[in-house]
């Protein structure tokens, strides 16, 4: 099993403005499966997240990814687990904007070792990426840095990737056609994909999906 | 209309704090506080030599005469006018203590000095006597350094000349030491009656005598000085007064004060650098505001006035926090700075000083904030839209441009003006900007490498390196203002530390190798065959060169007074060696016209060197006119001489033909070149058979003068280090500015499998890599400038000094390291998932 | 027929960036009527934002004309456009942008200001009263709810009574609840104040809420959806 979220529970602050904001979430996610995550804001779906990528510990329960534990290991560890096994797509792109667009493909596959630059070359043809190589963050558009932000995440050819609402700032047209795209790549490469999305439409194009409230599954 | 409307607006956009701003206060307070105190201290220590001007100089005004006693009718003058006159006589000797062989011998100079002296101030003495009993007889004070040089104490014996004294006292202070000017040996006072019977101011032999007025109140000085020359210009006198007591020590602080200045401005220049990195941050910030004001209708006056007015209130502030810093500073170190100072000092607000401190920043903050202001102007409402292409600001337009180059020129006017030393200022000016010019040009190509390096197979593998050269080389200026400011400060220090290495190692190194070991003076022309006699059959002298010396004043060029022909050049300040000779002497060329017959018998005729003649004006075939003890001599010029003063040999400005000078008392100079074992024999011989001879050791000589260069250099030095606190400022400033930038990029990182080390790497090779730019940049420009002075002004060789360097280079990077880093925890420890959901 | 409100004929917008020329608009010409709603819709990067920039004199075309209220827009400088916005058209922009350094009610008197209006802040204290803020005037838009900022907005575009009201996703950044409060209360004061409406929108609902919707597609109107919009 490539994910494994075993009854996890997560709080923030400390009394009394404690918020509890998962309570006691479980899922499976199979290698090749699409998972949509489904709920109202607040309802924990980013949080739940974060804890799958390792960016930070439940309070209770267990994440394990290809059976091993992410809470029982080091910073180090969980690091070194994104960089091998995860891909992240933001709503916000975050792309580093320092490097130009061929930087930012390549950077995570090179940190872990894993640079292929025949897949790159693919990838970014694919995302129409090719004439842009050379350009930086802030002189493309929304869907050109989103559509840059999935070619990182994939180029690594990670086993997972973790989504969180990645069309929320593209207009419909555009996410639409980023959606397709990424799906595409996605069931190309056998990854499994946990999306956090609120668009019904989306979630209906997933293989299963899970509906958060108030911090359990609906 | 739009002024109070963007005053209104301006008004509101403080509201906003001074978050932002910190860096620009500090800069601009720091360039401004340097200046004022700087200026401050000038001007105290001018207002103290002012004030005192007639106890350094001994009296109320003083008439000069070398080689001589004043004539009757010259003291006639004198005591119709004056109150008081105190006579005194001024040469040098050497003071002998001991027999054979353990003689011990030091260079003093020694004035005797009569009943009236001091007219002004008192002597302090050790153990404290009045000064009669102290000089009563053969008695005698000396300077401590002298009294432990010869390891003396009061009561004991030494001889000057031929004849014996004894040492009563210590000469802990004396009055009127300052007006004196430099000489090579302490002080020794005895009365002038004591020197009958020494030998030592036989006709010929180099004394000055002075004489020192005390006039009644409310003396006209100018006008008793304008009689004085009328009555007596041809006699060789020179006059000065309480107006100006000590000119040749006036002048040189007037030049250390302009010395500072200059390094003052570069620190100012360097906080220029910060000024313009915080404005032009701030007004990015603004981007949004400035459009949406556009949006409703402002036009680009409105903006640019409203963002003038609020920048030009904080710069105010700023120039006067550092004023008050600056003139204050000064003012409560007063102690500590008056210890030091060998001068008179009259501490106390100097608003002269303050106001043009004041001016140079202002004038700074104008020329490096109308750049970011004019652009702010541009910024287009498009920014306020998302994907908006096209860029959001667009050009300052050429008014900007043409009042910072009007600023830019007001400010070096100004201060080659105020400082009184206007070739230099210019010179240092285009130093400045030929720097800035330099490093700005250096970030740009150490963005373009650092682009290419990162792209390069050169990198991979090796995720940290690249990071950092992708964030040299990319979008956010940082580069820029980091090897601008650093840059400066360093390449201030680097040329500094050049220029200082080489000149010390000309002076002390290389000179001894060509420099006689001795310059003997006053040998009697009875003394002079034995002299050459002893000199030519030591082995360990190698070399000896003698020549007649007399002293005398130019007093006439072509028969108008000398000043108004050549102004005020060095050969007119004071007497000059004269001498003669049949043949041109040895180390000379004649270059120009022709020397004299070795039999020539006519009207007097003259070599001149050079140089001086071109800068004086002096042609072939003008008359000058010399006073030689009192009497004129005036003498065609027939050639002129290539001088080469820089070996320490012997060089004179004008040669004479034999006969013009028959019959004036006179004596010989020598130059000795001998080994170190032939010098203790030498001088012991000398001594014994020409007691009244002056043996000056040239190596102390050049210790002396080494030692102040030294001093100079240390007190440049210290103002070069606060143009680099300036820019280690601007440097904490664009770290901070940067802080947000590098949050949100480690977060990335770490989402993207980095781990903390990694990222921490990374930081710390971006800030290792500007800091080597800005320090290369600066090693070369340093060296630039070191090259530039040492060829040109010194025309001395240029040596890089490579230790100097590394250091210059290492300092940057630490420099840059710790300003970087200090801003790198707060990155590291964020949380990724705050950071990242925050950011739009 | 009446004199159209903006008249735009062939209109070419090219900017050049950071990566060299980058042409907008490709000859885009249309009218619209005093009093008329529009809706600009189109995908991203279409250049509908652009479009509405040119209409209001914030960014000058590159090639054609652009006429507004009687104004050749084409022809003035910078500051020329400038004083014809301020007393001419009004921007409610997606993020608000209201000064942060200025409470509501100096937000919404700076235009006033700007032109010399020497009863700005009363008639400022009356626009926001308009959009049911008149307890809140002193208050910093930092001290305001996202919904609260639009309605200052609002009344900062409304308060200088300006015939052309340019709308960029006004309800981009608000939830449902306050998106529908402030359509409902622009469409409300343009027609008080008789204006005209351009809105940029890529919600359907929103654009359907407008008397015309213009298409747009690679800097041009895009036809076929015209005319597939009007078949239904």
């Amino acid at each position: 099993m490539l994910l494994e979220v075993d009854q996890v529970a997560k709080s923030f602050g400390t009394d009394p403005a404690k918020v509890q904001v998962l309570q006691g979430v479980s899922l499976r996610l199979a290698a090749g499966e699409t998972v949509a995550l489904t709920g109202e804001s607040g309802s924990g779906k980013s949080t739940l997240l974060h804890l799958c990528a390792g960016l930070d510990r439940p309070d209770q329960g267990q994440i394990r990814i290809d059976g091993a534990d992410i809470g029982a290991q080091s910073d180090s560890g969980r690091a070194g687990m994104r960089r091998n096994a995860i891909g992240i797509v933001f709503q916000q792109f975050n792309l580093i904007p320092s490097l130009d667009v061929a930087a930012n493909l390549a950077f995570q596959a090179r940190m872990a070792g894993r640079l292929d630059a025949a897949r790159i070359a693919t990838l970014a043809d694919r995302l129409g990426l090719a004439d842009l190589l050379h350009r930086y963050p802030d002189q493309l558009s929304g869907g050109q840095q989103q559509r840059v932000a999935i070619g990182r995440a994939l180029a690594g050819a990670p086993a997972l990737i973790l989504a969180d609402e990645p069309t929320g700032n593209l207009d419909e047209a555009t996410g639409a056609a980023v959606m397709d795209l990424m799906l595409d790549l996605v069931a190309d490469a056998g990854a499994g994909l946990l999306m956090v999305t609120h668009s019904e439409k989306l979630a209906a194009r997933m293989d299963r999906r899970l509906h958060l409230s108030s911090g359990r599954v609906a | 209309m739009s002024l109070r409307q963007s005053a209104r607006l301006a008004g509101r956009e403080l509201r906003g704090g001074l978050r932002g701003f910190y860096v620009f206060l500090v800069c601009l307070a720091l360039g401004v506080a340097a200046i004022a105190a700087v200026g401050t201290v000038r001007e105290s220590v001018e207002q103290g030599m002012r004030g005192q001007g007639a106890v350094l100089l001994g009296g109320d005004a003083e008439l000069r005469f070398t080689y001589r006693f004043a004539s009757d009718e010259e003291r006639d003058w004198m005591r119709r006018n004056a109150d008081a006159v105190s006579e005194i006589v001024d040469f040098r000797s050497m003071a002998v203590v001991g027999a054979q062989p353990d003689e011990e011998r030091a260079l003093t100079q020694v004035k005797g000095v009569d009943d009236a002296w001091p007219l002004y101030g008192q002597p302090v003495l050790d153990p404290p006597m009045s000064l009669a009993d102290a000089l009563a007889g053969n008695g005698a004070v000396m300077d401590r350094v002298l009294v432990d040089r010869l390891g003396l104490r009061p009561g004991d014996t030494f001889r000057l000349g031929t004849a014996e004294y004894e040492l009563r006292a210590i000469l802990a202070v004396e009055p009127d030491s300052a007006g004196s000017g430099f000489s090579l040996g302490p002080r020794t006072i005895v009365r002038t009656a004591a020197l009958d019977g020494s030998g030592l101011l036989a006709p010929g032999t180099l004394y000055e005598s002075r004489y020192r007025l005390k006039l009644p109140e409310g003396s006209d000085l100018a006008a008793l000085e304008a009689q004085a020359e009328a009555l007596f210009r041809d006699t060789g006198l020179r006059w000065r007064d309480s107006r100006n007591a000590a000119p040749g020590l006036s002048r040189f602080v007037e030049r250390m004060g302009a010395f500072l200045v200059l390094v003052g401005l570069a620190g100012l220049a360097v906080g220029g650098v910060g000024v313009s990195a915080a404005v032009r941050s701030y007004l990015d910030g603004k981007t949004a505001v400035i459009a949406t004001l556009k949006t409703l209708g402002a036009t680009r006056r409105v903006i640019f006035l409203t963002y003038f007015l609020q920048i030009g209130a904080l710069a105010v502030l700023g120039i006067a926090a550092g004023v008050v810093l600056g003139g204050t500073l000064p003012l409560l170190l007063a102690p500590l700075i008056a210890a030091k100072l060998p001068l008179p000092v009259d501490f106390a607000l100097q608003p002269g000083a303050l106001a043009e401190a004041a001016l140079y920043g202002l004038l700074t903050a104008l020329i490096f904030t109308l750049w970011p202001l004019s652009r702010a102007q541009g910024v287009r409402a498009a920014a306020l839209y998302r994907d908006a292409a096209g860029g959001v600001r667009g050009r300052p337009g050429l008014g900007a441009l043409a009042a910072i180059a009007l600023s830019a020129l007001a400010l070096v006017v100004i201060a080659a003006q105020l400082s009184g030393v206007a070739y230099l200022t210019y010179w240092a000016a285009a130093g400045i900007v030929g720097a800035l010019v330099i490093l700005w040009i250096a970030s740009f190509l150490v963005r373009r490498l650092a682009r290419r390096a990162a792209r390069s197979a050169a990198v991979r593998g090796h995720p940290a390196l690249r990071l950092a050269l992708g964030a040299v080389a990319g979008p956010g200026g940082e580069a820029a203002s980091v090897v601008l400011s650093l840059g400066l400060g360093l390449s201030v220090l680097a040329a500094v530390g050049q220029i200082d290495t080489n000149l010390r190692a000309a002076i002390s190194g290389e000179l001894p190798e060509v420099a006689p070991s001795y310059f003997m003076v006053d040998i009697q022309p009875d003394q002079l065959a034995g002299f050459l006699d002893r000199t030519g059959s030591d082995p360990g002298i190698s070399r000896v060169d003698t020549a007649p010396m007399l002293r005398g004043v130019i007093t006439r060029i072509n028969g108008k007074p000398a000043r108004e022909v050549a102004g005020n050049h060095w050969v007119l300040r004071g007497d000059r060696g004269v001498t003669y000779a049949a043949a041109p002497p040895p180390n000379t060329r004649v270059t120009q016209g022709d020397w004299w017959p070795a039999d020539y018998t006519g009207e007097p005729l003259m070599s001149f060197a050079e140089e001086e003649a071109l800068e004086m004006g002096l042609k072939l075939g003008d008359r000058v006119t010399v006073n030689i003890l009192g009497r004129d001599i005036t003498a065609r010029i027939t050639s002129f001489r290539e001088v080469d003063f820089s070996t320490a040999g012997i060089g004179f400005v004008m040669v004479l033909d034999p006969a013009a000078l028959q019959g004036a008392p006179h004596t010989h100079i020598a130059t000795v070149y001998a080994d170190a074992a032939a010098e203790a024999p030498l001088l012991r011989d000398l001594a014994r058979a020409y007691p009244n001879l002056t043996a000056i050791r040239v190596r102390d000589a050049v210790d002396r003068v080494a030692g102040i260069l030294g001093g100079m250099a240390s007190a440049i030095t210290y103002g070069a280090l606060a143009s680099l606190v300036a820019g280690f400022f601007v440097l904490i400033g664009a770290a901070a500015a940067g802080l947000k930038a590098r949050v949100f990029e480690a977060s990335v990182l770490k989402v993207l499998g980095a781990e903390r080390l990694l990222i921490l790497r990374s930081f710390a090779l971006r800030a290792v890599i500007l800091g080597a730019a800005a320090g290369l940049v600066a090693v070369l420009a340093g060296g630039l400038a070191g090259w530039a002075v040492m060829r040109f002004v010194m025309e001395a060789d240029f040596h890089f000094e490579p230790l100097s360097a590394a250091l210059i280079v290492g300092g940057g990077i630490a420099a840059t390291l710790l300003a970087g880093l200090a801003f790198a925890w707060p990155a590291l420890a964020g949380r990724p998932a705050q950071v990242l959901r925050g950011r739009e | 027929m009446t004199t159209p409100m903006l008249s735009l004929r062939d209109v070419h917008l090219t900017l050049s960036g950071n990566a060299g020329a980058v042409d907008i608009l490709h000859g885009i010409s249309l009218d619209v009527q005093p009093g008329e709603s529009m809706g600009l819709v189109g995908p991203s990067g279409s250049g509908k934002s652009s479009l509405l920039m040119v209409m209001g004199g914030l960014e000058r075309a590159t090639g054609g004309q652009v006429q507004a209220m009687g104004h050749d827009l084409s022809a003035m400088n910078e500051d020329a456009l400038a004083r014809f916005r301020n007393g001419h058209v009004g921007v409610v922009f997606q993020s608000f942008h209201l000064i942060p350094t200025m409470t509501a009610l100096e937000n919404v008197a700076t235009p006033l200001e700007l032109s010399g209006d020497r009863d700005a802040f009363d008639k400022a204290r009356a626009a926001l009263q308009a959009v049911g803020l008149g307890a809140r005037v002193d208050h910093y838009p930092a001290q305001m709810s996202g919904g609260e900022q639009q309605r200052v907005a609002l009344a900062r575009a409304t308060a200088p009574e300006p015939q052309l009201l340019l709308a960029d996703e006004p309800t981009g950044n608000l939830d449902g609840a306050n998106g529908a409060a402030i359509m409902d209360l622009l469409f409300d004061l343009r027609d008080r104040y008789g204006a005209t409406l351009v809105m940029v929108t890529h919600a359907p609902e929103l654009a359907a809420r407008c008397d015309r919707v213009v298409r747009l597609r690679d800097g041009r109107i895009d036809a076929d959806a015209a005319e597939r919009d009007a078949a239904e």
